[in-house]
């Protein structure tokens, strides 16, 4: 994908579904994951949309996370996002969660963190990244439904 | 040609259009040029000797002007310091763009002829220093074998662009002398004097970086017109240098100045070659897995992207070469 491509439409690296990135439809700016399948694809280096990394590897979704929000008072607030693990360099990172995501697909990658041993999660958190478990089904739930 | 005339060789010093001033032992001309240079006489194609020398087509010039700046030209007098240009002696070097006409066919123009380095001048804000495009001007530098001097401006100003430093010493590293300067505070001018000296130079980039305002401190008594950029939250320029125009400098050598260029297209460079042009990526063209086939882009097994990505090649430059490799 060349810099000008980033932010017209892709296939997917990983399903082969055409994605578009109109941002009247994902509601994101910088959009690089399948709202199919989920997968991403290993683009920005430094900071979100800088399309720096040379990388350019699939990467695989593993999770979600919360980011905390802005009103720490609100309850349950914060945004949920997708973690995903580039298969080619190992790189971890949070992508926001765009509005033509499959909610299906979301919970899908969900219930299959909550599965994996606590070693994952142990690991993630080493690397800065606090995984949702099953404690937060409801949660999760609630914002993606 | 005709035996009538007395004809001279001289340097094309400035240029307006439809006439170009010529410099020779004899004096300054301003000349015109002959109706030969700007046509070209096709003869058929056997040996011209043994056949009736006949003009079989005459087709206009495939090139924007036939005579460029530095240009080193052939003329004669034609009274009260005017002349007319017969011929353009071959040229050693040449610093060229794609010229912006309408129509679907690109020509050549010959920005400066002759030239011995390009020094693409940036500065340290207003406007902020646009790297993708000082990477343009050091592949075209590179594609026509001349070497480059990088010239930062405006170092007095308080509040530079983020990462300058950070990103000037990638291409100190890569061997570009990087000059910082200011014309407010005197610093770094005798360095960028020594670099100039004894060379013919072309100073490119956008309008609004000093290019002008350089040239007149280097060189007192020039009075080239200056303009401060606009007050505007982009802190363009104004486009006050309206045409090109060389100014020899007393220690030897001499410069051309340029208008700004917003756009700088690469004339005569091939998008499977681009990567020869960036000379940290230049050892490891042909040692992809797809050999000289790949384009660096997603390309499994690629060494370009294996560098960048292992830290030996900067993310910037490999950027401006995918940019580049999408439109030259």
């Amino acid at each position: 994908m060349t810099p000008r491509q980033i932010n017209t439409d892709f296939r997917c690296l990983h399903c082969r579904n055409y994605v578009t990135t109109m941002q009247a439809i994902c509601r994101v700016n910088n959009r690089n994951h399948c709202p199919y399948c989920l997968w991403s694809r290993h683009l920005d280096l430094y900071n979100a949309g800088d399309r720096l990394s040379a990388c350019k590897a699939p990467m695989r979704p593993l999770g979600l996370a919360m980011k905390p929000g802005r009103n720490k008072y609100a309850p349950g607030g914060g945004e949920l996002m997708l973690v995903h693990l580039c298969m080619e360099c190992g790189r971890l990172s949070l992508n926001r969660i765009a509005a033509d995501d499959d909610p299906q697909a979301l919970l899908e990658i969900f219930d299959a963190a909550c599965s994996q041993p606590p070693e994952h999660f142990d690991l993630l958190l080493g690397r800065g990244i606090h995984l949702l478990d099953s404690s937060s089904n409801q949660l999760v739930r609630a914002q993606l439904l | 040609m005709n035996t009538d005339h007395v004809y001279d060789q001289g340097v094309v010093f400035c240029k307006t259009i439809g006439h170009y001033t010529v410099r020779s032992a004899a004096g300054e001309f301003v000349c015109v040029l002959s109706s030969r240079l700007r046509k070209q006489l096709v003869y058929p194609l056997a040996d011209p000797s043994s056949l009736a020398h006949i003009v079989r087509e005459v087709r206009p010039i495939e090139g924007v002007d036939p005579v460029a700046i530095g240009d080193q030209v052939t003329f004669f007098e034609t009274g009260n310091g005017t002349g007319m240009i017969t011929e353009v002696l071959p040229r050693r070097t040449r610093f060229s763009r794609p010229a912006t006409m309408p129509g679907a066919r690109l020509f050549e123009q010959v920005i400066v002829a002759n030239v011995d380095q390009v020094v693409p001048v940036f500065a340290t804000a207003n406007p902020a220093p646009h790297w993708a495009l000082l990477d343009r001007y050091l592949v075209s530098a590179e594609a026509s074998g001349l070497p480059a001097v990088i010239c930062i401006t405006k170092h007095d100003l308080a509040a530079p662009q983020a990462g300058l430093e950070e990103t000037l010493s990638i291409y100190h590293r890569l061997g570009y002398p990087v000059i910082r300067v200011s014309v407010v505070t005197g610093e770094g001018l005798t360095e960028m004097g020594a670099a100039l000296q004894g060379r013919l130079s072309v100073l490119v980039g956008k309008s609004g970086v000093g290019k002008s305002s350089l040239l007149n401190t280097l060189q007192p008594g020039l009075d080239l017109r200056i303009n401060a950029v606009g007050k505007g939250k982009l802190g363009k320029g104004r486009h006050t240098t309206t045409h090109l125009q060389m100014f020899p400098l007393d220690h030897g050598g001499a410069v051309v100045d340029t208008p700004g260029m917003r756009e700088f297209g690469l004339w005569d460079v091939q998008q499977e070659d681009l990567a020869l042009y960036f000379p940290e990526m230049r050892p490891l063209v042909g040692r992809c897995k797809f050999g000289l086939d790949c384009r660096h882009d997603s390309e499994p097994g690629c060494a370009i992207r294996r560098a960048v990505m292992d830290g030996s090649i900067s993310p910037l430059r490999y950027q401006s070469l995918m940019h580049l490799q999408e439109a030259p």
